[in-house]
């Protein structure tokens, strides 16, 4: 039975209330079009009111686990759900107020918010799912609304052409979740991701290889999310062809949403399957890493730069996610840097949004003299951007040395751990041939012309807020890192033993 | 020891004092389409805040208590941010935010009219809330924060005037030595002073890391309790370099030997820049590090770290020696200024030096924390006075001046004042204690060599009494120059200058007289206070060094002790060095009042013959440092790097660089091949995947 209190149980109505009077308000208002404003003001306020009740509960919420392994119902209330929240929220709450002006000329705005919440309600469910079934509604509720609002300029056929590979992706990686579910349940006889790992540990030892093949079904299926390659090659087409807050949205939410789900099913829930799993995270993590950079080192369209980009980010998280068994901190340092990359990815697309609603301007090119015609964002994309390369002190900065720090804490119990951080680092050297491309561009070359653009102030207050958060949380980053401690057990590798 | 006051009530205050100066800086570029007051006014009222803030933690440092809050920081490193305000802290913190609030106020009027006020007021407040992280900070790691942003300031604050027009210039034009220019553009200071801080620097963040590695911490009351680090270092012979090397940083923040030429180009900024460098906040840096870690590193005194205080005293013998010798002959009256002060951070060196070379540690050091003390009030006020003057007569030569003490009356009794203090004029001033306490505790000393230390430390008193009057009897006194006859022909006449600039510094001047009217009440009290904090912190009493833990059980014990002392310190006079500093005075204001207040002798007549003349061109050419440091720091590794980029970096850039380039480029076009927007492809790899991880796992 869920309590109707517990936080995940509070957002939901909050958030789903709102959802669905959004449409009746439109419905019920007599002069159709002209109420932009008003229901972005909804829904951010009913997006900080969650966030202030996520948060009011991490700090009054006694005994909050860091993250519940339960058979006592399908969502449990812990930290690690809360932390995700938090992202999420953020990310819902930057996208709306910055839709606020990306969506001034366009119509249908009841259903966009609309779709943002239920997204939104998705998200948050997937981090407090502690059942398979309910990790699998969550997943079907974040999804649809992102391949509706992926296609929501319906008379532009480069985000219908998005939608549509984002939606067959989409449909097929559902159905292989559904299909691994499959086999745990055949398995084990539960659909409870606990009684699952319990299940395993007393395998049979020659049905292992079905074992193993969920394994590689929910990789493919939560990878194709996450953005790891080779699950990732609707994501360019998509993050740039979707309306640039949808594939904020994408990048800096949905994409998490994937993390927190193979946090939750392979990381903690296969713990138990003594296979080299984590050697297959490593392979596709350096993979992944590689192969977003070199994507992105030649592009020349800025949301695609940043959808390679966020390819390559997700290869850095997974360092964290590979050797979190062998060490303490691997899987603090991927969540914090998860945090950190929503807000960072957030803030450069929003950005790149600005640009694209006041010049109209898409590739690298137009960027130029930037720092002059639009002088906030410009300077927030390179704050944004030099955080995402790692230059400390920003918050980009502590996440990969942390998550680098991780890989060469865990060489002791496993060899290949190293050489993640030894890859990650020259990455990073790579990634900066792109980063400081564009900030070059935008400060050190002349642009078409001098005229100082009207920057749009709602934009301007998201950039601002991103802006505080990274070079705040870059040079005092202990509450976010203990938050993120907080949120994940301490000892992985004792959690088997308890078993 | 009072106890220790954490996050609560002042504790907040101690945080402030150096914040409210970064906020402040953070504030003013919003003013930039204000007018000039309120920019003035906001920036003046920032740095007024923040002294009232120091003020209202006085108390605490005065009865020996101490705030020390931290905060988490580096978690992953185990580091904390906090403030440590003790009784040295505090009182440091007091001294600069009040001298800097009334270099603000004089700034009002001498920046009037000034175009690039926003700079101007961003890099003060900066210079300031740097100045006073580096005094409160309880770590070495905030206090090299503190440090660089010190250095940054000075750096942009040095090359204010970048447009780098003629009058802007130091040094005479046209005087060249070995082929090195010495006169100076401010750019060219700037960044002079940047590198050579810059050395300086790096020889402090050696030193802080490695003392890092062994000890984990950076923080001072860390280092202090527990010890087995140093014992680690002293079994690799490491602490004595470890100290070395973080001094080093002092010596170059505190312009000391051989990182002493930037200060003299410092002289192309701003006069009330010159004043908050020499006073408050750049140069006393390096002295308060001193005063900072010597204690600590005497606590540590069973591993035997009498040389590094040997070095500390004998680079500020040095420093003292080589520039007093210089101020002698130069022309330019902020220059004379500037070898001034760092000939008397040399005192401050020595006596902080000597401190460590005895057995009663808390002497010396009470005697370079008082002349630190006394100089930055007189210092203070003899820029901004230097400043008044170069506002009125547009020149920075003291040949272009003369005569002045009818016109501008109140500057010159006020520079007068000052200029007694800084030459020493026996009782009435507090430039005057505090050299006789550093003679004093120079004579009381063990260390083998001390009679050498005081030789030289009674020459250079000698030689400041004698360039003191010197630049009194120029500017004030004798006839009017050509310069200002031209002036007063052209209709400029020759006045007072206002309120608003002559108020701070003749405040700074009556302030440092009023102190040498009760120096001796004034010493004995500073002494008391550093002998309980010293002994109840350290352990450090008039007998040595007694286990920490000793201290902490016999604390009511022990602080009776230092009360009994600090009446006992304050009575003892030393017969010798008062009446060394009295002959010093004597004789070299003699020589400086019969040559330039009475001109009874013309100077120009001693320099006819061949010796004085070398002497003479040998000391104006800066002993030819200047020159030798450029040719080994400049000349040479730029020819040698020409060589390197000519045969090897070219070779580089346009051999392998663009290979790595063209390279890089390949691999993102093969990379980008798959991605050719078909879907068929894309589920091709996709299903391809599911299985190759398959097959991974199964492997």
């Amino acid at each position: 039975m869920i309590d109707i209190f517990s936080t995940p149980a509070l957002v939901t109505i909050i958030l789903g209330s709102v959802a669905l009077l959004i449409p009746i308000l439109d419905a019920l208002n007599k002069e159709r079009g002209s109420k932009n404003k008003v229901y972005s003001a909804i829904a951010f306020g009913a997006l900080a009111l969650a966030l202030a009740v996520v948060i009011s509960r991490i700090f009054t919420g006694e005994n909050l686990p860091a993250l519940s392994l339960t058979n006592n119902g399908v969502i449990a209330d812990d930290i690690f759900g809360a932390f995700f929240s938090i992202a999420f929220l953020i990310v819902s709450i930057m996208v709306t107020v910055s839709s606020w002006s990306y969506m001034k000329k366009k119509s249908n705005h009841a259903a966009y918010y609309s779709l943002i919440l239920l997204s939104s309600i998705g998200m948050i469910l997937i981090g407090y799912s502690t059942d398979f079934v309910m990790l699998l509604v969550a997943w079907e509720l974040m999804s649809i609304p992102t391949y509706a609002l992926a296609a929501f300029s319906k008379r532009d056929p480069v985000s219908n052409e998005a939608a549509i590979k984002y939606f067959l992706f989409g449909a097929l990686s559902s159905a292989i979740i559904i299909l691994g579910m499959g086999i745990v349940y055949g398995l084990t006889g539960t659909t409870n991701i606990y009684d699952s790992v319990v299940g395993m540990t007393t395998l049979n030892p020659d049905l292992m290889p079905f074992a193993l093949l969920a394994v590689a079904l929910f990789i493919a299926g939560f990878g194709f999310k996450m953005g790891l390659v080779p699950f990732h090659m609707w994501l360019p087409d998509t993050y740039s062809g979707a309306p640039t807050t949808i594939a904020t949205l994408l990048a800096a939410g949905t994409k998490k949403a994937g993390f927190a789900a193979a946090i939750r099913v392979i990381v903690i829930g296969l713990i138990a399957l003594n296979v080299h799993w984590t050697i297959t995270l490593a392979i596709i993590a350096i993979f992944t890493m590689t192969l977003g950079n070199l994507g992105a080192l030649t592009q020349k369209s800025i949301p695609r730069i940043l959808a390679y980009s966020s390819i390559a980010q997700a290869g850095y998280i997974l360092i964290g996610l590979a050797v979190a068994p062998y060490t303490n901190y691997g899987l603090d340092a991927s969540l914090l840097q998860i945090l950190n990359h929503a807000v960072m990815k957030s803030a450069a697309f929003v950005a790149a949004a600005a640009v694209i609603i006041t010049i109209g301007a898409y590739t690298i090119e137009k960027y130029r003299g930037l720092g002059y015609r639009m002088p906030i964002t410009a300077l927030v994309l390179a704050v944004a951007l030099l955080s995402l390369a790692g230059v400390p002190p920003l918050n980009g900065f502590w996440g990969k040395y942390l998550i680098f720090g991780s890989a060469i804490d865990a060489g002791d119990q496993a060899w290949w751990a190293p050489y993640l951080a030894i890859a990650g680092v020259l990455n990073s050297a790579l990634s900066l041939g792109y980063y400081i491309w564009i900030i070059r561009k935008m400060y050190m070359e002349e642009g078409e012309n001098r005229i100082r653009q009207k920057e749009p102030r709602p934009i301007v207050a998201v950039l601002l807020f991103a802006l505080g958060f990274m070079v705040l949380f870059g040079i005092w980053y202990g509450p976010l890192l203990d938050l993120a401690s907080m949120a994940v057990p301490n000892d992985l590798t004792h959690l088997i033993a308890a078993r | 020891m009072v106890g220790a006051i954490g996050f609560e009530g002042l504790g907040v205050n101690a945080w402030l004092i150096w914040m409210l100066p970064f906020i402040g800086a953070a504030f003013i570029p919003i003013l930039r389409n204000k007018n000039e007051k309120l920019k003035s006014y906001v920036a003046v009222g920032f740095s007024l805040l923040s002294a009232f803030l120091a003020l209202s933690i006085l108390p605490v440092g005065l009865s020996n208590g101490e705030i020390h809050s931290q905060i988490p920081w580096f978690s992953a490193l185990n580091l904390d941010a906090g403030v440590l305000a003790d009784p040295l802290a505090i009182i440091m913190s007091n001294l600069v935010a009040w001298i800097s609030a009334a270099i603000f106020v004089y700034s009002i009027s001498y920046m009037h009219k000034e175009k690039s006020l926003i700079r101007y007021w961003f890099f003060m407040l900066f210079f300031i809330g740097s100045m006073q992280l580096i005094v409160l900070s309880d770590n070495l790691l905030m206090v090299f924060f503190g440090w660089e942003g010190v250095g940054l300031a000075s750096y942009a604050l040095i090359g204010f005037w970048y447009q780098d027009r003629k009058k802007d210039y130091v040094g005479k034009e046209g005087h060249t030595v070995w082929g090195i220019p010495m006169w100076t553009s401010p750019t060219h200071a700037g960044i002079k002073a940047f590198l050579q801080n810059r050395a300086g620097d790096i020889m402090m963040l050696s030193g802080m890391f490695l003392i890092f590695m062994y000890s984990g911490t950076f923080g001072f009351r860390e280092l202090l309790t527990d010890q087995t680090w140093a014992h680690a270092m002293m079994q690799q012979n490491l602490l004595v370099p470890a100290a070395v090397l973080i001094f080093g940083g002092a010596i170059g923040k505190s312009a000391q030997f051989p990182l002493n030429e930037w200060l003299l180009e410092a002289m192309t900024g701003p006069t009330s820049v010159s004043a908050l460098i020499h006073a408050a906040t750049m140069v006393k840096a390096g002295v308060f590090l001193v005063a900072r870690i010597g204690p600590l590193f005497f606590a540590l005194s069973v591993f035997n770290m009498q040389q590094f205080f040997e070095i500390v005293a004998w680079v500020g013998a040095i420093t003292a020696m080589l520039l007093a010798t210089q101020a002698l002959v130069n022309p330019e009256i902020k220059k004379v200024l500037a070898y001034s002060t760092g000939s008397q951070i040399g005192y401050m060196m020595m006596a902080l030096g000597i401190a460590g070379l005895t057995t009663n540690f808390i002497d010396g050091y009470t005697a370079g924390f008082f002349h630190l003390i006394s100089h930055a009030l007189f210092k203070a006020s003899l820029f901004m006075a230097a400043g008044a003057i170069l506002h009125t007569v547009h020149s920075r030569f003291m040949t272009d001046m003369g005569g002045l003490r009818k016109n501008m009356k109140r500057t010159y009794i006020f520079m007068l004042l000052a200029s007694l203090s800084l030459a020493g004029a026996p009782l009435i001033t507090s430039g005057f204690w505090s050299k006789d306490a550093i003679f004093a505790s120079i004579l009381d000393s063990n260390y083998e060599f001390s009679s050498y230390l005081f030789f030289i430390a009674v020459t250079v008193a000698v030689m400041t009494a004698f360039y003191t009057f010197r630049m009194v009897g120029l500017v004030f006194f004798g006839k009017p120059s050509q310069n200002i006859v031209n002036m007063e022909n052209k209709g400029h006449r020759i006045r007072e200058v206002n309120q608003l600039m002559w108020l701070p510094f003749a405040v700074l001047a009556v302030a440092s007289v009023v102190i040498g009217l009760v120096g001796f009440a004034f010493e004995g009290q500073l002494h008391h206070v550093f002998a309980t904090y010293l002994s109840s912190t350290f352990g450090i009493t008039e007998n040595g060094v007694i286990p920490l833990s000793e201290v902490q059980d016999t604390t009511g014990t022990v602080e009776g002790e230092g009360q009994h002392e600090a009446t006992s310190g304050g009575s003892e006079m030393n017969p010798v060095a008062v009446a060394a500093s009295v002959t010093a005075f004597g004789v070299g204001g003699f020589l400086g009042y019969l040559f330039y207040i009475r001109r009874s002798v013309d100077p120009a007549k001693i320099n006819e013959n061949v010796v004085s003349k070398g002497l003479w061109r040998f000391l104006y050419n800066r002993w030819y440092l200047n020159s030798i440091l450029y040719w080994m720091g400049v000349v040479i590794p730029l020819g040698f790097y020409r060589r390197v980029n000519k045969y090897f970096e070219h070779l580089l850039m346009y051999g392998i660089n663009p290979s790595v380039q063209h390279s890089m480029v390949f691999m993102s076009k093969v990379a980008k091949m798959a991605q050719s927007g078909d879907v068929q492809i894309y589920l091709y790899v996709f299903s391809a995947g599911i299985i190759v991880i398959t097959m991974l796992l199964l492997s």
